[in-house]
């Protein structure tokens, strides 16, 4: 039955998919609400406080973590963003898709612990290759290059985030008609000046999306950083022994809704500029559309 | 990338040799992503085959060849585990379908064409918290006296607080379908984009009820991406361990939690192994899928 001859039915379908969110998120809220409580969770008499939240920033081990965690972030967005766009633009061009469809999209499938795991059998089998390697040059220039660290991590993020921005930019891309950038070619651009001045700002929206998006999965990323991170720590690392360690203490819990306040601000932020440029941008096109009125 | 030589509206190819030479190495540079993930993924996730049969050493492993580490995985009490965490993600995989695809569905057919983004980005939401948090996060909702509990007694609805809904085989689905559920939406909004919205007009015109307009015009159409979106739950059901370490009981061990406890137990062969055969089980179901349904398909509607 057509849903807007049964307007009943169409507002409980809308009032289930709600629903289906609400409940997605409701154990984030939960937390959040906890998180604010100075007597815990479960106790009979809720008094708020924000004082969990600034035992946070007094804890100089979270607050090293955090410097780790933005670096990796930041440094895995100018990598990763990149390559998926680059990505995007071999697959649009691609006469057979099979292969960068599956290179870009199949750690997607693969779960985190097995994708971990392998990583850091094979980075620490390369790193003693490259040592025996430097041992039988007579040289140890090539040691610890795989050492498990920073780069390590850098590459598990890489490949965690890639499928995602891959996605996105082609989404975007796919409003991209490629005969402008033919013509820019055929007036005599470059291929980087065809790109840059033609099809990137077409598809920034795109591209500042899936640089959002990296940053937050790095943030919240756990199993791969924590296999393949060394020696140092990372917000998630330091949040999760804390938990396994001491259960779910107030500070976890205000911990936990800190990250989580951080991630949905910044998607909120991102639909709501999407939903404010949409509309400037409908208006600009209807006044454009709209007949000029001779006085 | 196909190249494009730069030309004159009107003349023949410009350029220097240097320009040329520009040229190739930007077209170079668009392989850069493809040698990556061909180094760094693909190329360790096949090792885990060969490193699977090297042979154990205190802390570490040496070449060889031994299929000890399979023993030890079949023979063992971690064979029937990683079956019956088979059996337990076919159930996730089921109720995220359920609940989950009719909302594509409604997606598609329903909310104008200039909304079904925006709605798509709600379920983007809970994936901007981190999993870890998500789950952590059910287990005061779940518990004896959490949210669900204390819901349920207050509504009357029970007289006692449920005890199967935390550290049980029930928690981990209730963690599996809470956290894979959004994924069965965007492969399913994907899917739906092969099913044109006249397709429901005339399925109502010609008299077929939804069950019938389901199995025999959605389903056949949106295979591919049902499928990818079925094959993702059930994969990282089986290889997600933090689902069955928090919220699993002493039973519940998946083939991510067989390979981190491997690893901290310093058994790599092991570890190796359990993930060539998640590896081995991956690749299968997208072979089938493929040459069933061109799973290529999936990300036509944005060609």
């Amino acid at each position: 039955m057509d849903d807007y001859a049964n307007p009943l039915l169409h507002r409980l379908k809308w009032a289930y998919l709600l629903l289906v969110v609400l409940t997605l998120m409701s154990p984030v809220f939960y937390v959040m609400y906890i998180s604010f409580n100075q007597n815990g969770f479960g106790a009979n008499e809720y008094v708020f406080t924000l004082e969990w939240y600034g035992l946070i920033f007094s804890d100089k081990l979270l607050m090293g973590a955090l410097g780790w965690t933005m670096a990796l972030s930041v440094t895995t967005t100018l990598i990763a963003v990149p390559m998926a766009l680059l990505a995007a633009k071999y697959y649009k061009a691609a006469q057979n898709k099979l292969l960068p469809v599956f290179l870009m999209l199949a750690p997607l499938f693969v779960a985190p612990d097995i994708l971990g795991s392998a990583l850091l059998v094979f980075f620490k089998n390369l790193n003693g290759t490259m040592v025996t390697l430097g041992d039988a040059l007579g040289t140890g220039l090539f040691d610890g290059w795989f050492d498990l660290g920073f780069a390590t991590s850098l590459v598990g993020l890489i490949i965690y985030t890639i499928p995602y921005s891959f996605v996105v930019i082609l989404i975007t891309m796919g409003r991209y008609r490629s005969e402008q950038t033919e013509a820019a070619r055929a007036c005599g651009a470059n291929g980087w000046r065809a790109f840059w001045d033609i099809e990137f700002p077409q598809i920034r929206a795109g591209i500042f999306s899936a640089a959002a998006f990296t940053v937050i999965l790095c943030f919240n990323e756990y199993t791969r950083t924590s296999l393949l991170k060394g020696g140092f720590d990372t917000f998630t690392t330091v949040l999760v022994s804390q938990m396994l360690n001491t259960g779910m203490s107030e500070q976890s819990y205000a911990m936990s809704s800190f990250v989580s306040f951080i991630a949905i601000a910044v998607i909120g932020g991102i639909i709501v500029y999407t939903l404010v440029r949409a509309e400037i941008l409908s208006k600009e096109a209807r006044a454009k559309s709209a007949p000029v009125m001779s006085t | 990338m196909a190249p494009h030589t730069p030309r004159r509206a009107d003349g023949p190819p410009v350029g220097t040799h240097r320009a040329s030479m520009m040229d190739r190495l930007s077209k170079g540079v668009f392989y850069l992503p493809i040698v990556f993930m061909m180094l760094f993924f693909a190329l360790p996730m096949a090792l885990t085959v060969v490193f699977s049969v090297f042979e154990r050493t205190m802390f570490w492993m040496e070449p060889g060849f031994t299929l000890f580490a399979y023993e030890n995985f079949i023979f063992s009490a971690r064979l029937t585990n990683f079956l019956s965490s088979m059996y337990y993600s076919l159930i996730s995989v089921a109720i995220c379908f359920v609940l989950g695809f009719p909302i594509a569905v409604f997606l598609r057919k329903s909310v104008p064409q200039v909304a079904q983004h925006r709605v798509v980005l709600l379920f983007i939401l809970p994936f901007m918290v981190s999993e870890i948090i998500r789950v952590f996060a059910l287990r005061p909702v779940l518990q004896r006296n959490g949210l669900v509990n204390t819901t349920l007694q207050n509504l009357g609805l029970i007289d006692e607080p449920i005890t199967a809904l935390l550290y049980t085989h029930t928690g981990v689905i209730i963690g599996e379908v809470m956290s894979f559920l959004p994924f069965i939406v965007f492969s399913g909004f994907l899917a739906m984009e092969a099913v044109p919205k006249y397709i429901f007009e005339v399925c109502d015109d010609l008299g077929a009820g939804p069950v019938r307009r389901f199995v025999d015009v959605i389903l056949p159409l949106a295979a591919p991406g049902i499928f990818a979106g079925c094959v993702f739950i059930f994969v990282n059901g089986l290889g997600v361990a933090l689902l069955p370490n928090i919220l699993g009981g002493a039973g519940a061990v998946n083939a991510g939690l067989i390979a981190t406890q491997a690893i901290a137990a310093l058994d790599f062969p092991l570890a190796m192994a359990v993930s060539a055969i998640m590896m081995t089980t991956l690749m299968t179901l997208l072979y089938i899928g493929h040459r069933l349904f061109d799973l290529t398909k999936i990300l036509s509607p944005i060609n």
